[in-house]
């Protein structure tokens, strides 16, 4: 990886995962991912909770009550911006608040009360119940509190095992799909199959069912796509989760097909219910004409049916032909800009690809937070010669990425946002914050105005310089320091132990620093 | 709704974590390390983003299962090597997250293991400091988080060495337990400004300007104004500029004397400057409003002797001119306020002098201080008012108080707008979260100045909001040319 030291300028550890693709290697460059971030790197990751909380979070009817102290809730507070056609009780945070008392004695009581109190409040068909680092820690049985709720309030109260520090973002969307998986009821196959085993008559009166997985109806994103399934006669059962109930999602083992579109959280499950259903599943995205055609054309394909088949072509016709004249025009103001996409999952990254080639441009950098070996190839294969490729990139990374490779617009989250602003480049939100939609076609025309409005605002020409820090000038405590820092995490790289004999048990610790601080009698200032 | 005793149904606070960064980022060339798992760190940087609207890095352990059954001491190093290499920070302030304390690190300890492995010292001049404060998310609110990271740090550069055993230590210790120095002389005749909340950077920049005209030299501690609202310039420094200046912390016991803005929750720094050092502590409330103005401007006189410049005789003209203006706007006016103990404090203050009725005052940090503090303060102004006053508060609780006293316009931050939405009732925005709108490191609340910007958005928004609904009410009198106009209704004619 001698090459790829010249790339950026990173931590020695940091920088396997950054390569750049090279015409030599034909597609595939070697990459580091999947992996736990590393403790000072500044990843803009965030914990497993997280993960299980942004899958989860836009089922609309459900309570989603975080057992943790309330920080955890504070900050997810209705973070996805995912639109609901009925109720919003997915708006609202709900925590225990554990207090030092809870954690010094135990959480459970408390979270049993609180469940009885949300039940008793809001009537939810479901509530989720999320664990958060302490949680994990001094034991408390989630499985069991819920289980007892479940039978006592007669709704499903699922336990999502999402403690921050067991694992990464990644392993939170398992912990959500392992809670969805409890939702989905297993008549609803039944009924499916009885239909297949039905007469030929039967079969041809009964619409094709669909799922969609992996679209959180950011901005309304799924009541962009919905309507082109509808028109081409598919019923979309659920869209997991964007604008979903307890009651559809209970109802998707009746699909005969899932359309996965956020791979990275959703594939686990669309497996699951491949295994448990027999229900197939193809990946799908909903972004850019190229894309949203492939995903109508399969579909139809799967379905085999001619008409079916007629129907979205025309509808694909239709509405190219309506988008296109706007497309085009701002495809003259963009053309031959260059885009950095740094997004949570790869299925966006990779979609994004082909958008920015149909507004023609061009992708210099790419990354994403939690992409796996696979999603790099497949990434590697999508993307032109001297492309960075980076995972779990960070803030000082992606500005001197940003600078080097003369990006003109960055895509992807807040946190980013403000470091392209900073150094005078343009750029869109594909995350949280946007309150319009991109997905659908009318979606796609939003997205091109967006980059449009982005890149040629007046505003650059006045403020466009990029720099970053003049290198060099080390202060005399750097100097005095660094050398020796840097020869001791070389060191301590070398002498790497295993992981192995975690024989320690997690409640043996729960009466340890907390007592002390409790004994020694802290005063609180307030 | 029912009363809830266990579930909290949308917080009113953030986690101690919070406060420590909002406080660290207020100090020159520092950077912020989270010892605990990712998350925390990623969604106080992705807040504080949305609010200030600056990048913000802060730093983590990123401790694993591995960390959280071992120990996090490998990690904790790491992340402060990791952080040394990439940032080259002058101060490091490590604040501890739930995971960490829970499993029992002992942060100082660690911190003086790396220390001496690293071969750093204790010279800010040479040597790269770390601060470390505890501040589990179960404990208590960021408000303490702030108190005790800015604790921590005038601790950390003002203690003498030999004092360094005994008092580093992640717990705040009584200041009392050492005997008290006598008032010594001061020597470098500057101000301590410590605030017990974190203001906007707006307030800082406001009062910092105050403090130059009046004093000439001062110490305001912690500067968010650059940092956490960096002008848009070639470079982009690692690290943004500004902040308190190392070398201004370690001569804060040489002040004169130190000012604490705020005065429900106790500034755990100015009592430690004033038992240890003997500066002088005074405690005045976050000078927002009138009399808060000018009590804050009488201590700087009583401290320095110096006359108030004309500049702010004619600010304060200028309020008391724009108070007369609206006062007919603002009378009667019920109002619910919620936010930080302090900042309510002082904004019930100004909405009592401009006869305004808080019906509502809450906050969500658990406070022992902030309901006696109130009612003592209606009891000075409006003994007859008897408003509702809670503390340690969800916003489920503050939207049936609502519901229940009715008030005609809420001021508090941005989590507020969903009763404000459901309620129908206009929102100020004051405080931190303000995510759903721009300008929030702007928003100006101290000073004369301040009172005028505040005194302009309450009254446009009164106005904005009977516009509307009185619009039909006004056509309906007109139909029946009924002769007596309501107490409230204002036609624009009067404008």
């Amino acid at each position: 990886m001698k090459e790829n030291a010249r790339i950026v300028n990173t931590l020695k550890e940091r920088q396997p995962y950054i390569a750049r693709k090279q015409s030599m290697e034909e597609g595939i460059i070697p990459l580091s991912c999947d992996n736990n971030s590393l403790a000072g790197a500044m990843s803009q990751r965030a914990c497993v909770y997280s993960g299980a909380r942004v899958v989860l979070n836009p089922v609309t009817d459900a309570v989603h009550l975080v057992h943790g102290p309330l920080g955890c809730a504070t900050y997810t507070w209705d973070i996805r911006g995912a639109k609901s056609s009925g109720v919003e009780t997915n708006r609202n945070s709900f925590t225990t608040d554990m207090k030092e008392i809870d954690v010094v004695f135990g959480g459970e009581k408390k979270l049993t009360m609180a469940i009885d109190e949300l039940v008793e409040l809001y009537r939810p068909p479901v509530v989720f119940v999320y664990s958060t680092c302490i949680v994990g820690i001094i034991g408390d049985d989630l499985k069991s509190v819920c289980k007892t709720a479940s039978e006592k309030h007669k709704i499903p109260v699922i336990p999502v095992q999402s403690e921050g520090f067991k694992g990464n973002k990644s392993d939170g969307y398992k912990a959500a799909c392992d809670a969805l998986k409890q939702l989905i009821d297993p008549g609803a196959n039944e009924r499916r199959n009885k239909v297949e085993s039905s007469t030929k008559e039967e079969k041809a009166e009964k619409k094709p069912k669909i799922n969609i997985l992996g679209d959180f109806n950011v901005a309304g994103d799924v009541w962009l796509v919905k309507p082109l399934f509808e028109k081409m006669g598919i019923e979309v059962i659920v869209s997991m989760t964007g604008d979903s109930t307890a009651e559809s999602i209970s109802r998707a083992a009746e699909a005969d097909l899932n359309l996965v579109q956020c791979s990275g959280s959703m594939t686990y499950l669309a497996k699951w219910m491949k295994e448990e259903y027999s229900i197939p599943f193809i990946k799908a995205s909903f972004f850019g004409i190229d894309d949203i055609s492939l995903a109508l054309r399969s579909t139809a394909e799967y379905f085999g049916c001619e008409k079916m088949e007629k129907k979205a072509e025309k509808i694909l016709e239709e509405e190219t032909r309506r988008i296109m004249p706007e497309i085009s025009r701002i495809r003259q103001r963009v053309k031959g800009k260059k885009a950095a996409i740094y997004m949570g999952g790869a299925a966006k990254a990779l979609t994004l690809i082909k958008g920015f080639a149909e507004l023609g441009m061009e992708v210099v950098i790419i990354g994403t937070q939690t992409g796996k070996k696979e999603d790099y190839e497949q990434i590697s294969y999508s993307v032109r010669d001297g492309t960075v490729i980076v995972d779990d990139a960070n803030p000082l990374e992606l500005a001197e990425l940003l600078i080097k490779q003369g990006a003109d617009l960055m895509v992807a989250g807040v946190k980013e946002r403000f470091i392209a602003y900073k150094l005078g480049v343009a750029f869109c939100d594909f995350n949280h914050d946007r309150v319009v939609e991109f997905e659908g076609f009318d979606g796609f025309v939003n997205f091109a105005r967006e980059v449009d409005a982005s890149i040629n605002s007046p505003v650059w020409k006045a403020v466009r310089q990029r720099t970053l820090e003049p290198a060099g000038e080390k202060p005399a405590y750097a100097e005095k320091h660094l050398p020796q820092i840097l020869k001791r995490s070389e060191q301590l790289e070398t002498m790497k132990t295993t992981e192995q004999g975690m024989s320690r048990k997690p409640e043996m610790l729960r009466k340890t620093s907390l007592q002390a601080a409790q004994d020694s009698g802290v005063e609180s200032p307030v | 709704m029912t009363r809830r005793n266990y579930a909290t149904v949308n917080p009113c606070v953030m986690c101690q974590p919070m406060g420590s960064a909002l406080a660290f980022k207020g100090i020159e060339n520092t950077i912020v390390l989270y010892h605990g798992s990712q998350g925390c760190s990623t969604y106080m940087r992705l807040h504080l983003a949305h609010h200030f609207r600056e990048p913000v890095d802060i730093g983590s352990s990123a401790l694993s299962e591995r960390g959280a059954v071992y120990g996090g001491r490998e990690n904790l190093k790491k992340g402060l090597r990791n952080v040394i290499n990439r940032y080259s920070p002058k101060v490091i302030g490590v604040a501890t997250t739930c995971l960490a304390e829970t499993i029992g690190d002992d942060v100082p300890a660690i911190i003086r293991e790396f220390k001496e492995e690293e071969g750093i010292g204790d010279d800010p001049e040479k040597d790269i400091i770390i601060v470390p404060v505890s501040t589990p998310s179960y404990g208590e609110s960021h408000v303490n988080g702030y108190i005790k990271a800015v604790n921590a740090v005038v601790r950390k550069f003002t203690e003498k060495p030999e004092d360094e055993d005994k008092t580093e230590g992640m717990e705040e210790k009584s200041p009392g337990m050492k005997e008290a120095p006598e008032m010594k002389k001061a020597t470098n005749g500057k101000i301590n400004l410590i605030p017990v909340e974190s203001l906007s950077p707006a307030d800082v920049r406001e009062l910092k300007e105050i403090l130059a005209e009046m004093v000439g030299d001062y110490i305001f501690l912690p500067d968010i104004s650059e940092t956490f609202d960096a002008p848009l310039k070639e470079d982009l420094p690692k690290i943004a500029s500004g902040g308190t200046s190392l070398s201004d912390i370690a001569d804060m016991p040489n002040s004169r004397a130190s000012l604490s803005l705020g005065v429900v929750s106790k500034n755990l720094a100015v009592e430690y400057l004033e038992a240890c050092h003997g500066v002088p502590g005074h405690n005045v409330p976050i000078p927002i409003g009138l009399s808060n103005t000018d009590r804050f401007f009488t201590e700087l006189v009583h401290s320095l002797g110096c006359p108030i410049p004309e500049k702010y005789q004619k600010e304060r003209g200028r309020l008391l001119d724009s108070m007369v203006d609206v006062h007919k706007y603002l009378y009667g006016v019920k109002a619910a306020v919620y936010g930080d103990p302090d900042t309510v404090f002082s904004l019930v203050t100004f909405m009592l002098e401009l006869g305004m009725e808080p019906v509502l005052v809450a906050t969500g940090s658990k406070s022992r201080d902030f309901e006696e503090r109130i009612r003592l303060l209606f009891g000075e102004i409006r003994p007859e008012l008897v408003p509702t006053v809670l503390d340690d508060i969800d916003f489920d609780t503050l939207n049936d108080m609502v519901k229940k006293c009715k008030p005609e316009i809420l001021i508090g931050n941005s989590n507020g707008r969903y009763i404000a939405k459901a309620e129908d009732i206009p929102l100020v925005r004051v405080g931190l979260p303000i995510h759903d709108r721009v300008g929030a490191q702007r928003i100006l609340t101290v000073g004369y100045r301040g009172a005028m910007e505040l005194l302009d958005r309450l009254t446009n928004t009164m106005l904005e909001a009977r516009d509307t609904f009185t619009a039909p009410l006004q056509a309906h009198h007109a139909k029946k040319t009924a002769s007596e106009p309501g107490k409230e209704q204002i036609s624009e004619g009067i404008l």
